[in-house]
């Protein structure tokens, strides 16, 4: 069957070359219309099984909720300038529009709801800190006002708060404290100055009442700007001039602010800078590849035109791949993106085979339809074979239940047939044309030319010959080795560090760490999806008490349970009757100063106990803050907030007491009108509430509810970490989706996938070559320096400190495909020459596996200057592997071969 | 001499066969129990370094002498390093369950809320149940045994206990490890409510010395599974052989 196609091929390439041609220049024509068409997607969703829970979460997560998109901008500098900056650039990424005339920007959070809390901030505090706290609201004048402060400090000791989280009381501890500074520093000034500001009264009361209105870290020298776009993370076609507009806001402000540094992070942006710098990656090493292809196939023809005509199928097969791709599967993942660097590796060898028989044929001076074939008969079964043998351990990956390795499976598996089916269509018509072209231009001139190249590899040939001298030594030397790096093979170690995958240095990726650092919580956050208010409330209530949770975000911070604002109503009723019976002002003469001072005194001593609890604790962001208002005990004599009052205060009594009376004649009635509105809002429901929250924890039909947990540590650096944070989450519901839950369900999945893959695969090459070969026993010959070549691969792979990757654990199963190709084509020649022609065999095809090798190895070592370093991981492995097993192939198929000769 | 040699044989393997046969018949509550006569001492005094982790994940270490009476019903610890901690006092009555601070920077004593007994203390994976936790292990645990394993090199008895329902304990169970040569619990894995299928914190028990012919652990590590952190107590110094007056565990006393 097979040769009638030979020669019914053979004889359409001899006879019409250019018909030939101009059917394949359409197909190609059709290929690429639908190679456009292909789309890529970076999402590592997508590679999960799409019944997977966690991903038909997501994807509702994602229809529901743009927040869940959003991207986050993280601003450095002194405090004031990086608030400067933010009113600045915020107006500026508002405006941005597509080319259509729509926002790329639904809505910017960057301030906390500071109205929302202005109206209703009594009712926003759990009934168990407000039984604790509520003292402090009762009165405004600053004798008062200071002594509840204390009051409520010392209550702390004794309070019951348990239903508040570690995390939320040192917070909490931490915001407290920074209103205090603050009034501390304005009452420190009105001493000072013997007056104040009606604006510096007011802010003391806010931050006093409301809180920081900007989302700053801890030191202050840091604030996020959340940025919720118009489009969500799948649509990559928004996406990605969507996040480079507003890169491109950021730089402009930049410019204007020297001191500040600013970047984009969130998964958004990693997406959008994964697809930048992967295409990037690709578009480069791929052109490196075949660069060097070229370059090492000039070199081994001795001639140019031949390496032009075989990049020339090369790129044609490619097309035909990517068309194919688009029929099969209709998009690009991360993971088959890496398809046609690929394919310039492995469809090359095609192309060598055809080309290096044709021409020793040619060499010989054999007729142009007569050498194309016997090049077709010497080397087009090895090429199907192993063409189809790679394919076919390709194609097993569809039975993989992740996306990701399922369709890589089936697009490398059709591409390369795809490749193949090129070969044979398209090179030998053009290697007819070139010779007979060579003939218009005289016939002796090519059989000088020709018969002066011997293109085989006699030294290979030769060394196989001095292997066979002592085949048994040999055999156990390859033992000997493979048992040593199969012993360090096993303990080869999967990299689960996500990060670790992604460019070196890329601003996204390093401002995790940024914001892990400077705001203690990390941004690979996980979401439940509720189905109503109360599930919610249930699963952020449950969520919030998990060790490795820093915070969680839902609707119900906003609209506690009705149980719970009743109760809270009650004490938000005495505070305001409360604040009604006290006397605005308690300073009228000098000589109430004394009582303000004691209250002083006494509120200094209680900060240095929380300051002493707070180092005890090991609380170092509160031990911090209370430093900055008391001082370091190991230095008494620094100065400080209350040393600094104290001492303006001796300094000019009248004049201080002038500055209190005015601070207190401000501070005072605005205090009274705060807490009253804050406490006279009511109940809270759906309706009370603005629209720029409802929009972030609720869908538009506002029957879906968005709860956002966000991890206390890096998922990534932590294996046991990350498996905490998703078990964790598994135990308030299985509904937690996310990239911590997908990714760690991928690498579970891709392990199980990747050794059922090699098994199926194992089983199936064998299949292959034995129907191939007929014989059990040439198919297992052919296998076993696969088999070894494996082990030898994963060996120097731990040797150089490698890891295996969700990326490059797909090499495992991919080299059983690929290095089988070595031992196929040794074999069939082998058999085809006679059995005693092993010299012969490796000078001839031994020189074709070696070239193909190199060439396999130069494509994907090209993928080792990706900047993507998944596929730089990935390349390396490759290129390890295909080596391995060329070695292998030579080390043990030539003296396997040599005994089997003489037993024969 | 041979006869005599056989003789002793015999009386050894009976010996031995009976402590066996002894061992074997020991329930939980009574090796239990055998525990608590070891680790709850009538009285002892302690200096132990303790390195905690900050929120920051810097490690902070700390030293501090502690005094036990009434086998561990009321403890009191005394901070004396480094030095900004000197001085800071904590007196934990009642099992724990009464529990004050002294801070010399304001010479005050305040009285720390009731569920502090179950938080961490001061930082660290121990909390203040675990250190001042008197006989709660026969008092407020039912103990059952488990099969015997080997821990290490050691022949250990495995006890179960469970929260009795009467009980405030933090912990819903406790399996222990208890070495057969002398009843000291090698390894203790406590299990919190919300956690009942895993150890929310183990503690490991090393370096155990023989003080006052009481066996001691020298070094105490407390591995917290879930917040995946660790506190590390070495003692610096061991005495069980002070006489303790009830007026040492006073607020008054406290403030000295």
């Amino acid at each position: 069957m097979r040769n009638k196609i030979f020669i019914l091929l053979s004889e359409w390439h001899s006879r019409h070359p250019l018909k030939m041609l101009c059917l394949i220049g359409i197909l190609t024509i059709c290929s690429l219309f639908l190679a456009a068409r292909l789309e890529q997607s970076m999402g590592w969703s997508d590679l999960l099984p799409s019944d997977d829970p966690r991903t038909v979460e997501f994807d509702r997560v994602i229809r529901n909720f743009v927040s869940s998109s959003s991207v986050i901008l993280v601003v450095q500098g002194k405090g004031q300038d990086i608030q400067e900056f933010a009113e600045t650039l915020v107006p500026r990424i508002r405006e941005l529009q597509d080319e259509e005339g729509k926002p790329y920007v639904q809505r910017i959070n960057y301030k906390r709801e500071v109205e929302f809390m202005r109206n209703n901030g009594l009712m926003m505090i759990k009934s168990d800190y407000l039984e604790n706290i509520s003292d402090i609201f009762q009165a405004s004048n600053f004798p008062m006002l200071i002594r509840n402060l204390n009051n409520s400090l010392e209550k702390e000791y004794i309070g019951k708060e348990e239903s508040l989280s570690t995390r939320e009381k040192e917070d909490r501890a931490v915001n407290f404290l920074d209103g205090i500074s603050f009034f501390l520093e304005a009452l420190s000034k009105a001493v000072r100055d013997g007056r104040i500001s009606e604006k510096l009264s007011r802010e003391a009361v806010d931050r006093i009442l409301v809180g920081e209105p900007y989302i700053l870290s801890y030191d202050k020298q840091a604030l996020i700007i959340d940025v919720v776009p118009n489009f969500t993370m799948v649509e990559m076609d928004r996406l990605v001039p969507g996040i480079g507009a507003i890169q491109k806001a950021v730089d402009i402000t930049l410019t204007r602010f020297p001191g500040i540094t600013a970047g984009l992070t969130g998964m958004p942006v990693i997406q959008h800078d994964e697809m930048i710098y992967t295409t990037k990656s690709l578009g480069y090493t791929s052109i490196i590849a075949i660069i060097a292809i070229f370059i090492l196939l000039a070199f081994a023809f001795r001639m140019t035109v031949a390496p032009a005509l075989a990049i020339a199928n090369l790129v044609v097969g490619v097309i035909w791949a990517m068309g194919a791709a688009f029929l099969v599967v209709g998009n690009l993942n991360i993971m088959t993106s890496m398809t046609g660097v690929v394919l310039l590796g492995l469809g090359i060898d095609f192309s060598i085979h055809l080309i290096s028989a044709f021409t020793e044929e040619r060499c010989l001076g054999i007729s142009i339809e007569r050498s194309l074939l016997n090049s077709f008969t010497k080397c087009g079964n090895g090429i199907i074979t192993g063409g189809f043998t790679t394919s076919a351990a390709f194609l097993t990956l569809s039975i993989s239940s992740t996306r990701g390795m399922r369709e890589m499976g089936i697009v490398m598996g059709c591409g390369l047939i795809s490749v193949m089916i090129v070969t044979f269509l398209f090179l030998p018509s053009l290697l007819v044309l070139r010779e007979k072209w060579l003939e218009r231009k005289g016939q002796k001139q090519v059989s000088t030319i020709t018969k002066s190249r011997d293109i085989s590899l006699r030294p290979l040939g030769n060394f196989s010959s001095y292997l066979n001298l002592y085949p048994k030594r040999i055999l156990v030397f390859v033992t000997l080795i493979t048992t040593l790096l199969a012993y360090v093979g096993v303990k080869i170690t999967f990299d689960q560090n996500y990060m670790n995958l992604e460019p070196k240095g890329l601003t996204s990726v390093e401002l995790y760490d940024t914001i892990l650092d400077k705001f203690d919580f990390s941004i690979d956050y996980s979401m439940f999806l509720a189905d109503s208010l109360e599930e919610s409330s249930f699963l952020a209530e449950k969520a919030k008490f998990l060790p490795s949770v820093a915070m969680v975000e839902d609707i119900s911070l906003y609209i506690p349970s009705k149980e719970e604002q009743q109760k809270r109503i009650n004490y938000v009723q005495e505070i305001i009757m409360e604040m009604k019976r006290s006397p605005p002002y308690g300073l009228k003469e000098p000589k109430d100063m004394e009582s303000l001072v004691q209250e002083l005194n006494r509120l200094k001593m209680n900060i240095m106990e929380m300051q002493d609890l707070a180092y005890l604790g090991g609380q170092d962001r509160v031990d911090a803050k209370c430093s900055e208002i008391v001082g370091y005990p190991d230095d008494p004599q620094e100065k400080n907030l209350f040393s600094s009052f104290f001492t303006d205060l001796k300094s000019d009594e009248a004049k201080g007491f002038q500055g209190l009376l005015d601070f207190e004649r401000q501070f005072s009635p605005y205090f009274r009108d705060s807490v009253h509105k804050m406490g006279s809002g009511g109940t809270i429901g759906m309706t009370e509430l603005p629209e720029s929250i409802l929009n972030r924890y609720s869908n538009i039909k506002r029957d879906r509810f968005l709860v956002t947990v966000y991890p206390i540590g890096d998922i990534w650096k932590d294996a046991r970490f990350l498996n905490r944070f998703v078990d964790d989450l598994e135990r308030v519901s299985h509904k937690a989706t996310g990239m911590p839950p997908i990714f760690r369900a991928l690498m579970k999945i891709m392990g199980k996938d990747g050794r059922n893959a090699v098994i199926l695969t194992i089983f199936v090459v064998f299949i292959l070559l034995w129907s191939d070969f007929r014989k059990v026993r040439y198919a297992l010959i052919a296998m076993i320096p696969l088999a070894t070549g494996l082990v030898w691969m994963v060996g120097i792979m731990y040797l150089l400190g490698m890891k295996l990757t969700v990326i490059n654990i797909m090499v495992l199963p991919l080299i059983l495909g690929i290095g089988i190709d070595d031992g196929v084509y040794v074999l069939h020649r082998w058999l085809m020459e006679g059995k005693r022609s092993l010299s012969q065999v490796f000078s001839s095809t031994g020189k074709a596996i070696l070239l193909t090798s190199l060439t396999d190895m130069l494509a994907f070592g090209s993928l080792v200057f990706s900047i993507y370093r998944g596929f730089a991981g990935f390349g390396g492995a490759m290129f390890i592997g295909v080596a391995t097993c060329f070695v292998t192939t030579v080390l043990i198929l030539s003296p396997m071969l040599g005994i089997m000769s003489e037993h024969d | 001499m041979k006869k005599y040699s056989f003789l002793i044989i015999i009386i050894a393997l009976f010996v031995l066969g009976s402590s066996s046969a002894y061992a074997q018949d020991l329930s939980g509550k009574e090796i239990i129990r055998e525990v608590n006569e070891i680790l709850n001492q009538e009285s002892g005094f302690t200096t132990t370094r303790m390195v905690i982790q900050t929120s920051s994940g810097q490690l902070r270490t700390f030293e501090f002498d502690s005094w036990a009476k009434d086998r561990g019903e009321k403890t009191l610890i005394r901070y004396t390093e480094p030095s900004r901690t000197r001085g800071q006092s904590i007196l934990m009555l009642n099992n724990a369950d009464d529990i004050w601070m002294y801070f010399p920077r304001t010479k005050r004593v305040r009285k720390l809320a009731t569920h502090a007994k179950r938080q961490k203390m001061q930082g660290s994976d121990f909390s203040y149940e675990d250190m001042g936790s008197g006989d709660t292990f026969i008092t407020d645990f039912d103990a059952s045994r488990l099969e015997d394993e080997v821990t290490g090199e050691e022949a250990c008895y495995m006890v179960r206990l469970d929260r009795a329902p009467s009980s405030d304990s933090s912990y819903l169970k406790i399996v222990m490890w208890i070495r057969k040569s002398d009843f000291f619990p090698l390894v203790i894995e406590y299990f919190e409510d919300d956690y009942p299928d895993i150890p929310s914190k183990i503690l490991l028990m090393e370096d155990i010395r023989i003080i006052q012919k009481i066996p001691t652990a020298m070094k105490m590590t407390m591995k917290n599974e879930l917040d995946l952190t660790e506190t590390l107590m070495e003692l610096i110094q061991v005495d069980y052989s002070l006489e303790l007056s009830d007026e040492m565990f006073t607020e008054r006393a406290l403030r000295k």
